[in-house]
């Protein structure tokens, strides 16, 4: 793509979520997603396949019903408050409105259907932006209109997404689909505790997207998009094995790796509010989604899956992808557990 | 403690930073002063324990674990140097920094002083085990065995977790020090035996116990030397030190609460004991025993008294030698036949005498010969059970025959009788293998000598 | 200020010099075995020194020496308890060990491990001493086990051999029934007494309840074979001959038997406890002697013979004589060692024939070996004034004059009888009438070695007993008076049984049966114990753990319960959520429906 239409492009998305994050009026708030969505359709529909224009349709359309939807609300929230800002809406009619049009944009299930359809038709790149950018937006909004959130119904999408997100990973061997129903379950854990405490949902979403970031790196220093292809990374870039190992452990929600900080910090904000059974089914739960997680990184580091090159011999050449930030993205997403006392910083 | 921890951490860089020619000798060497330096901590002055900062501590009862901890990394890597010795190089690095992980994790876990860091430390030392086993095993089963080991103890471990936050909230600190000052009864009731559970679980499941067993011998029989050592001797140890730590802050709920568990322990020991005698996979044997005798463990914790307690300790550190010491042996034939069948190496006594002694003193060390720690452990341990009901003498004594049924059986099977012939040309005993077999035998008779040291808390 | 104690702890620490002398070049050349012998004997000359001092002036000792451990209120420490028994065990187990050290340089003369077999010996001999001179309990469990193991190694020396191998395994099998009995009397002990040590089990206890005397008898019975628990102890007959005659017949076997002598305090005011033990030494000493009668195997004969004997010694308990057992013991290894020896020799001299049908004419060619034999199975059956005379002819009296089951006595009484029949077989069989074996047999038996070491014994089998019972102190009154019929009732029933057994065999000598008849297939086959519970048990127990503990169990239910119903659940789950058609109109179908119900389930006041 010319580079100038792309910088126009990307400029805009950066636009419209910049807009959401800032806005506390309502309209603006919907224009940022609606300007938002029209950039992001040319950047996932980039190598003209039927199969990215399917993607990026489907992605318009259930994008397009969300915005709909979040207008719906705003509009019964002017209706019945009389002022267009974002604070707390007493109306519970809008409120659940407009908690349904967020959940629908980040794909939360049951709204999730989309999530992985998209994922899979897009390019690497594209897959990465749509999986971490797009979902900075919706986040805030909900981070900016949380304490007026029906509890009840955002639990039960949240643990619905991790069980969503779990048993359909489980099925996949297509590097993208997992991702995504990985970032469906994450969603789930990053909304459960947005009622409760929504600078957790931050540090989850954090250490969210640095994972996500890594993993979509990683994936693309030799262009994988399925496990076998990633399976023969040990001849190719045999370095990239062990951290591709650490970083499924990290995102699995191991001990001692980074990823088992905002878990852990999940349950205890949940448990602190006298909810015991939900973060034992949502712990239960991220078992799912550690054991597709290890599956990758058995046919990657641990074992020499069948292929059809068992050869020990092959030109390792230098690598043509520029990856500037993945050691520290590396760092960030497996080591800073011991870090957690810092964490005093978000509040 | 850092004194401890700092120089195993530096043991990783020494591995990556030594020659080709001393990459076994360096980290053996010092992680054998290391564990000398461990030895300091036996030295218990006061009645509680030995505070040496906020995070670590230690006293009577993680003491003679973390010596059994530090004194194994060693014999280990001595243990594992023949089969990585064809092993490009930075394997073998990288093996030897998985195990160098494990003990830093292991160490740490042993003196932590806050239930929350324990429990972090706790899973963390599955990391390192699951790529012991997965990647360096050597059968196919090993994939099935990893992942039995890791959702067992996971499934298990996870509501502890949430029992740990909400205890926690509840009562306000952690710290082994603090609680026992601030330790609520806790009353008979539904949510409590919820609670209760969910703390035990973990534990159960990584003792194991009967039920809960299935991952033991897959990953003990798929793991390589290091791996199968290191499972058998410290890891189920960290399923008892948990138990007993938590006990504590149970009672008195646990008189109710653990009927189930004891006579699923009392059953399960004589089960396991009889799966032992049909076995034709020496390892499966040797982990079928672990199984055994945890259960022993298990029963002497959930009794919760002072002599149950002592048994059970004494019986982890006794235990942990013995089984470390029979997978060794149980390596010695593998390396050579390349097959853990039993009936393919008999007769072994006639080619390797000096083998023959060490399989002799580790069988015996396994029923419980007296004067040895083993037996001391086990005595104690139906004493209070005899105690506790005087009908688990007969499932006791039955225990007692078929281990030393078994024992034997697997010494006659290998060592005696006629040789079979073609292992007529396998490499005579190495002078590493014999010097491995003293180092486990000579802290096993030494402290026949004097027990009281790994007797734990309430000696 | 007196020597006893050192002499004692002398005895002891001497023998333990050769065992630590392994590490240095003595172990390595061929002057070891005399250098064992040459210590047993020392120590036993300076065990005789406690023993004078015992017998001139009845002082007894316990030395406790290193404190071990304390756990809360029980104390245990390095304990040894010097009297009455072990002061006069000691020497005898010495000597008699001394003899057979030396018949066993000749007799392993050819192994290559003979270092290793007279380390194994000495190390036997060690922990046997240990049980002797405990002093509690846990001592007398390390003395115990350790009996046991040595045993499993003796037996099992010529480990090549699977029949070895399996009388090994036996051996420790049906000792450790045994330690069930042990270790839950020493349970019962701690619970109930809070003790170990066998001063303060004596002081506590005026009416013992049953139970920790059951657990010893179990325990008895285990080591000492009784009936029931016997058959590993003519199978240990696997194992070289001065195994035999050290372990099984003075010795190891003896061990039961002490223990509950030990333990005489205890037993004496408990009539259950009592009654039982004489029942079962009374089945005990007529199943083996009947078992003894129809074996072809010299040792297995020998072997019977002790069980014979010791079942006797479990009834003179059984009446509450444990004095006169104790007697019967020490006069008993004189006789026994001897008539073990004598087989080997004779074994070895026919090229290691042990089947009597194959012996024979022994009388003209091996002269002395013949001399003891005969002389050792007189005694042991008791002829007027030989060393057996002195015990079991009290031991017949005393069951005679007690009030005791009539039952018991008469059937102890048709095993002494019986023991004379057998004695007759060996002595027919393998010394007397016309040569059996093949001509071209080289036979000597004048080593040295041999002749010594047979000389000792022979002698104390003439004179032990006489020597032994002018010099105890008396610790019963014994029975003075009784009727004739009752003084004679031993010697003549032996009598009786030789001469019968001498005109059965002289009869029956070329004859053979057509078909056996049931008694002889019965005492042939040991009473088919071995055949029904060697093959019924193992079998249910092995079939219980293969089919029910290992493959329903543990593959199949354990498996089936926890991971394959999970991996089943999550497997359908998954496929139901990942299984999507892909059509837009379904998604907003699905988000349809989703909104409506939330927009019913949720629209209410927050």
């Amino acid at each position: 793509m010319n580079p100038l239409i792309l910088g126009i492009i990307l400029l805009t998305i950066m636009a419209g979520t910049l807009i959401v994050m800032i806005s506390s009026h309502w309209l603006f708030i919907w224009i940022g997603f609606e300007m938002n969505m029209l950039a992001t359709i040319p950047i996932l529909m980039k190598n003209f396949s039927p199969r990215s224009i399917e993607a990026s349709t489907k992605y318009f359309l259930t994008q397009a019903t969300a915005s709909m939807l979040l207008m719906l609300g705003v509009i019964i929230n002017l209706l019945y408050s009389g002022q267009w800002t974002t604070t707390k809406m007493f109306n519970q009619t809008s409120s659940i409105i407009i908690t349904t049009a967020l959940t629908m944009k980040l794909g939360l299930a049951p709204f999730h259907f989309w999530v992985p359809e998209v994922t899979q038709g897009i390019p690497l790149m594209s897959g990465l932006i749509l999986l971490t950018w797009q979902k900075l937006a919706p986040l805030s909004v909900l981070y900016q209109i949380a304490p007026s959130i029906n509890l009840n119904m955002l639990l039960t999408m949240s643990l619905l997404s991790i069980m969503v997100g779990g048993w359909g990973g489980l099925n996949q061997t297509q590097l993208r689909k997992i991702m995504a129903y990985s970032s469906i379950g994450h969603m789930g854990w990053m909304t459960a505790i947005m009622v409760y405490n929504p600078t957790m949902a931050m540090l989850y979403l954090l250490m969210y997207l640095t994972m996500t970031l890594t993993m979509f790196m990683l994936f693309m220093i030799n262009s994988t998009t399925t496990l076998l292809s990633l399976s023969h990374t040990w001849n190719k870039t045999p370095i990239i094995t062990m951290i591709v190992l650490t970083v499924m452990m990290s995102m699995g929600g191991l001990p001692p790796l980074s990823g088992f900080m905002p878990k852990w910090m999940i349950i205890q904000e949940l448990t602190k509010n006298d909810n015991i059974i939900l973060p034992t089914l949502m712990a239960m739960m991220a078992l799912l989604n550690l054991y597709f997680y290890m599956r990758l990184a058995y046919s990657t580091a641990l074992t020499m899956f069948p292929s059809s090159n068992n050869m020990k011999m092959k030109w390792q050449f230098e690598g043509t992808k520029r990856m500037t930030s993945l050691p520290i993205m590396i760092v960030l997403s497996t080591m800073i557990l011991p870090l957690t006392p810092m964490l005093s910083v978000l509040y | 403690m850092l004194k401890i921890i700092f120089p195993s951490i530096m043991l990783m860089p020494l591995t990556w930073l030594s020659k080709n020619n001393m990459i076994w000798i360096n980290p053996t060497v010092y992680s054998l002063l290391i564990s000398l330096i461990s030895l300091s901590t036996l030295n218990q002055y006061s009645d509680n324990s030995t505070n040496f900062s906020l995070l670590f501590f230690s006293d009577s009862l993680s003491a003679p674990l973390l010596v059994l901890t530090t004194w194994l990394l060693p014999l280990m890597l001595i243990a594992s140097q023949s089969h990585l010795s064809k092993e490009p190089l930075t394997r073998k690095k990288v093996y030897i920094t998985m195990l160098i992980l494990l003990q830093v994790l292991l160490i740490m876990t042993f003196t932590a002083s806050e239930l929350i860091m324990f429990y972090v430390l706790f899973e963390a030392t599955l990391v390192p085990t699951l790529i012991i086993i997965t990647r360096w095993g050597s059968q196919a089963e090993r994939l099935n065995a990893g992942s039995y080991f890791l959702f067992y103890t996971l499934s298990g471990s996870l509501p502890l977790l949430v029992a740990l936050v909400y205890i926690q909230n509840t009562t306000g600190s952690l710290n082994f020090l603090i609680m026992q000052y601030w330790n609520q009864p806790l009353m008979d009731s539904w949510s409590n035996a919820l609670l209760w559970l969910a703390c035990m679980m973990a534990f159960m499941v990584k003792m194991p116990l009967y039920g809960l067993h299935l991952w033991l011998p897959k990953a003990h029989v798929e793991a390589p030397i290091a791996g199968s050592m290191v499972l058998a001797a410290v890891l189920l140890k960290l399923g008892g030190y948990g138990m007993l730590r938590l006990t504590t802050m149970l009672n008195p709920l646990t008189e109710y609460m653990a009927y189930p568990f004891l006579m699923l322990s009392l059953w399960g020991m004589i089960m396991t004991s009889s799966i032992c005698l049909r076995q034709t996979d020496l390892k499966a044997l040797i982990a079928y025993s672990s199984v055994s005798h945890m259960a022993l463990v298990i029963v002497a914790i959930l009794i919760q008294t002072p002599w149950s307690y002592m048994g059970a300790t004494t019986l982890m550190v006794a235990h942990g030698l013995t089984s470390s010491m029979l997978f060794c042996l149980a390596n010695t034939n593998y390396e050579r036949t390349h097959s853990r069948t039993m009936i393919l190496a008999r007769g072994l006594q006639t080619l390797l005498p000096l083998m023959a002694m060490w399989w002799l003193l580790a069988s015996l060390a396994n029923l419980a010969l007296p004067p040895t720690i083993n037996l001391l452990g086990e005595l104690f341990v139906v004493m209070s059970a005899f105690s506790w009901s005087n009908i688990t003498i007969i499932l006791m004594g039955a225990n007692m025959m078929i281990t030393a049924l078994y024992s034997l059986y697997m010494l006659i099977m290998t060592q005696r009788g006629k040789h079979t012939h073609h292992i007529n040309n396998i490499k005579p005993t190495y002078t590493r293998e014999n010097s491995l077999m003293a180092l486990h035998m000579l802290p096993l008779l030494m402290l026949s000598l004097n027990p009281k040291i790994i007797m734990g808390l309430t000696y | 200020m007196n020597m006893f104690a050192t002499f004692t702890l002398l005895t002891l620490f001497m023998l333990t010099l050769p065992i630590l002398m392994t590490a240095s070049n003595t172990y390595n050349n061929n002057q070891y075995p005399m250098y064992v012998k040459n210590i047993i004997a020392c120590s036993f000359a300076v065990s005789l020194v406690p023993t004078m001092m015992f017998i001139h002036s009845n002082q007894e000792m316990v030395i406790s020496n290193w404190h071990w451990m304390t756990v809360h209120t029980l104390k245990i420490s390095l304990s040894f308890k010097m009297d009455y028994f072990s002061m006069m065990f000691m020497p005898i187990a010495l000597f008699v060990t001394w003899s057979i050290v030396e018949f066993s340089m000749w007799y392993m003369h050819s192994d290559p491990n003979i270092n290793k077999f007279f380390k194994y010996l000495l190390l036997f001999l060690i922990t046997m001493l240990i049980l002797v001179t405990a002093n509690n309990l846990f001592q007398l469990f390390i003395g115990w086990e350790g009996v046991g193991i040595m045993s499993f190694l003796l037996i099992g020396w010529w480990y090549g051999r699977t029949d070895a191998n399996t009388a090994a395994l036996q051996a420790i099998l049906y000792n450790r029934i045994g330690d069930i009995g042990f270790v839950a009397s020493m349970a019962w002990f701690l619970s109930n007494l809070n003790a170990w040590e066998l001063q303060q089990i004596f002081a506590l206890t005026q009416n013992c309840p049953t139970a920790p005397l059951m657990g010893l008898l179990l325990a008895a019975a285990g080591k000492s074979a009784q009936f029931g628990l016997h058959p590993w102890l003519p199978s240990a007959m696997e194992g070289p001959t001065p195994v035999s005659a050290l372990l099984h017949s003075s010795t190891m076997v003896v061990a039961g038997v002490f223990l509950l002598i030990r333990f005489y305090p205890l037993m004496e005011n408990n009539k259950t406890a009592q009654t039982l033990t004489l029942c079962l030494g009374a089945i005990t000493t007529l199943f083996t002697a009947l078992c003894a009668l129809t074996q072809n195997d010299i040792k297995k004969i020998v072997a019977f013979s002790t069980s014979s004997q010791l079942g006797l010694m479990m009834v003179t308990i059984g009446i509450n004589q444990p004095h006169l057992a104790f007697l019967h013991i020490c006069t008993h290894a004189f006789f026994k060692a001897m008539l073990f020896m004598c087989s080997g020799s004779i074994i070895h001299s026919l090229n290691d024939e042990q089947d009597i049908r194959k012996m024979g004419g022994l009388f003209k060619t091996m002269p002395f070996t013949t001399t003891a034999l005969i002389v050792g199975s007189l005694a042991l059956t008791g002829i007027p004034f030989l060393t057996g005379f002195y015990s079991k002819d009290m031991i017949i009296e005393t069951a005679n004059t007690s009030y005791t089951n009539a039952w018991a006595l008469f059937i102890t009484l048709i095993a002494t009888s019986l023991t004379a029949v057998y004695s007759t077989r060996i002595i027919f069989y393998a010394l007397l009438n016309q040569p059996r074996f093949p001509p071209l047999i080289l036979i000597n038996e004048n080593n040295p070695l041999l002749i010594n070491s047979i000389k000792r014994l022979l002698v104390g089998s003439i004179f032990a007993g006489f020597l032994i019972s002018y010099n105890i102190p008396p610790m019963t009154l014994p029975q003075m008076t009784m009727p004739l019929h009752l003084k004679l009732t031993a010697l003549a029933v032996t009598i009786l049984g030789f001469m019968l057994a001498m005109e059965i065999n002289t009869m029956t000598q070329n004859l053979k049966h057509t078909r056996p008849s049931k008694t002889f297939k019965f005492s042939n086959s040991l009473g088919f114990f071995p055949t029904i519970m060697h093959r019924l048990v193992p079998y249910l127990s092995l079939l219980m753990s293969q089919k029910s503990a290992s493959m329903l169990l543990d593959l199949l239910w354990l498996e089936a319960a926890l991971p394959k119903t999970i991996a089943l659940i999550q497997v359908k789950a998954s496929m139901l959520v990942s299984d999507q058609k892909g059509l837009i109109k379904l998604y907003f179908l699905s988000f349809l429906v989703t909104l409506t119900l939330i927009a019913i389930l949720f629209n209410y006041p927050a």
